[in-house]
C-alpha cells in the first residue's frame, strides 16, 4: 500500500515487439513487478513515436506498425525503486528507463483495508490545538463558497476534523454588520470553522489558509482532547462486536 | 505560532429570550461592541441547551427561547474595557474568557 508523500515514478519505454527470453518484454517486466509486489503498474501502447533507431513507428503503415512503442509506469517508494532498478536495467536491451520525482495526494481503494495496527485519524487524549476561522458566508475562493473550499482544503491535509458554524449577526474585519434581511434576498451571516488537531499540524493548515482568505479573523486556543476515534464505515460492523474500550 | 499575537475570546452564554432595553440582548451587546470600537462580534444560535435555570431551551412553535453565544475575539485590553459594560447589562447568563493567540487576515481587494 503506498503512502501519501514523496515517491518516485518509474516509465520505461519499449516496443512492443521486444523480445526477453521469448516473451515480450513489456509482459516480462509486468510479471517482475508484480512478483516483487509493486502496487500497481500500466502499460500504454503509444500512437506512433521514433526511438533510439530514429525510425517513426505508426500504424499508419503496415510495415511500420510492428514496432510500435509502449510506455510502462509505475509508482513506488524510493527504497522500493532503488530495489526494483539493477533488474530493470538488465532487462531493458532497447528502451529507455526514466525516473521522477512525484508526490502521491491521494491513495484510495475500494477494497476493505489491511487491519491496521492504529486508524491514521486515532488520536491519543492529550495537549491539542483549537483553531478558529472567522470569515463571511459570502466569501468566496475561485467560485465556491471560502467555507467549503477551506473545509476540502483541510480535509486533503487529513486534518481530525472540522466543524462549520454559522451566526445569527456580527461584525469584524469588513466593518459591516452580517445580518439576514428580511427578504432572504443575499445571505451575508458570519460562519465559523473550528477545527482540532496537533499545533504542529494546524500551523500548517493556517498557513494555507490565510492564503485562501481575503479577510477575517484566525485564533488559536489551547485544549485537551479526551478521545477522538474517526469511525472507519468499513470498520464499523466489526467494532460493534468488539467491547467498548 | 509565529506572527500571532496573544489575545483574548470573550463568551457570552444566556437565551433568545433576554432583553435589554426592549430589543434582544445580543442585538444590544453587538451594538456596544460597535460602539466601543471593539473588533468584532459574532453570535451563534445553538440547537438545544440548559443553563443556569435548569429548564431545557428548545424552539417552540410560537415562542422562541434558543441559546445564544456571543463570542468576542481582541486584544487584552479592548476585552478588559468591555468586560463591566456587559457584565452590567446580562441579567444571568454566563461570561467565560479564554487566552487565544490570533492574526488578523486584512489582505486589499
Amino acid at each position: 500500500m503506498l503512502k501519501k508523500g514523496s515517491a518516485k515514478k518509474v516509465t520505461i519505454y519499449v516496443n512492443e515487439d521486444t523480445q526477453h527470453h521469448l516473451s515480450a518484454l513489456y509482459q516480462d517486466i509486468l510479471a517482475f513487478l508484480l512478483h516483487k509486489g509493486v502496487s500497481g503498474a500500466t502499460v500504454t501502447r503509444a500512437l506512433a513515436g521514433f526511438g533510439a533507431h530514429q525510425v517513426i513507428h505508426t500504424p499508419n503503415i503496415e510495415a511500420l506498425s510492428e514496432h510500435l512503442p509502449l510506455r510502462l509506469e509505475f509508482i513506488e517508494s524510493a527504497e522500493k525503486v532503488e530495489e526494483l532498478l539493477p533488474t530493470l536495467y538488465d532487462m531493458v536491451t532497447d528502451g529507455l528507463i526514466e525516473v521522477q520525482d512525484t508526490t502521491i495526494v491521494k491513495v484510495a481503494t475500494r477494497e476493505k483495508q489491511q487491519a491496521e495496527p492504529k486508524h491514521p485519524h486515532e488520536r491519543k487524549a492529550g495537549k491539542a490545538k483549537l483553531m478558529r476561522i472567522f470569515t463571511g458566508e459570502a466569501d468566496r475562493w475561485n467560485d465556491e463558497p471560502l467555507y467549503e473550499a477551506i473545509v476540502k482544503r483541510l480535509r486533503m491535509m487529513d486534518i481530525a476534523g472540522a466543524t462549520v458554524y454559522r451566526g445569527i449577526l456580527g461584525y469584524g474585519a469588513k466593518g459591516h454588520t452580517h445580518k439576514q434581511n428580511l427578504l432572504h434576498t443575499k445571505r451575508d451571516l458570519p460562519v465559523m470553522i473550528s477545527v482540532v488537531d496537533s499545533e504542529e499540524k494546524l500551523s500548517q493548515a493556517a498557513e494555507a489558509i490565510e492564503g485562501m482568505m481575503q479577510d477575517g479573523l484566525i485564533a488559536f486556543s489551547d485544549v485537551d482532547i479526551v478521545r477522538l476515534v474517526h469511525a472507519n464505515p468499513l470498520k464499523d460492523a466489526e467494532n460493534a462486536k468488539l467491547p467498548a474500550r | 505560532m509565529p506572527n500571532y499575537q496573544r489575545g483574548k475570546l470573550l463568551r457570552l452564554h444566556f437565551t433568545e429570550r433576554d432583553q435589554y432595553r426592549n430589543k434582544p440582548l445580543y442585538e444590544a451587546i453587538v451594538e456596544k461592541c460597535q460602539e466601543l470600537k471593539i473588533a468584532g462580534a459574532t453570535v451563534f444560535r445553538g440547537l438545544e441547551g440548559f443553563g443556569g435555570t435548569a429548564e431545557i431551551h428548545r424552539s417552540h412553535m410560537l415562542a422562541h427561547d434558543l441559546p445564544i453565544i456571543v463570542q468576542i475575539i481582541d486584544s487584552d485590553e479592548n476585552i478588559g474595557r468591555l468586560l463591566p459594560t456587559v457584565e452590567e447589562m446580562m441579567d444571568r447568563g454566563l461570561i467565560a474568557t479564554s487566552d487565544v493567540e490570533m492574526r488578523r487576515i486584512q489582505k486589499s481587494s
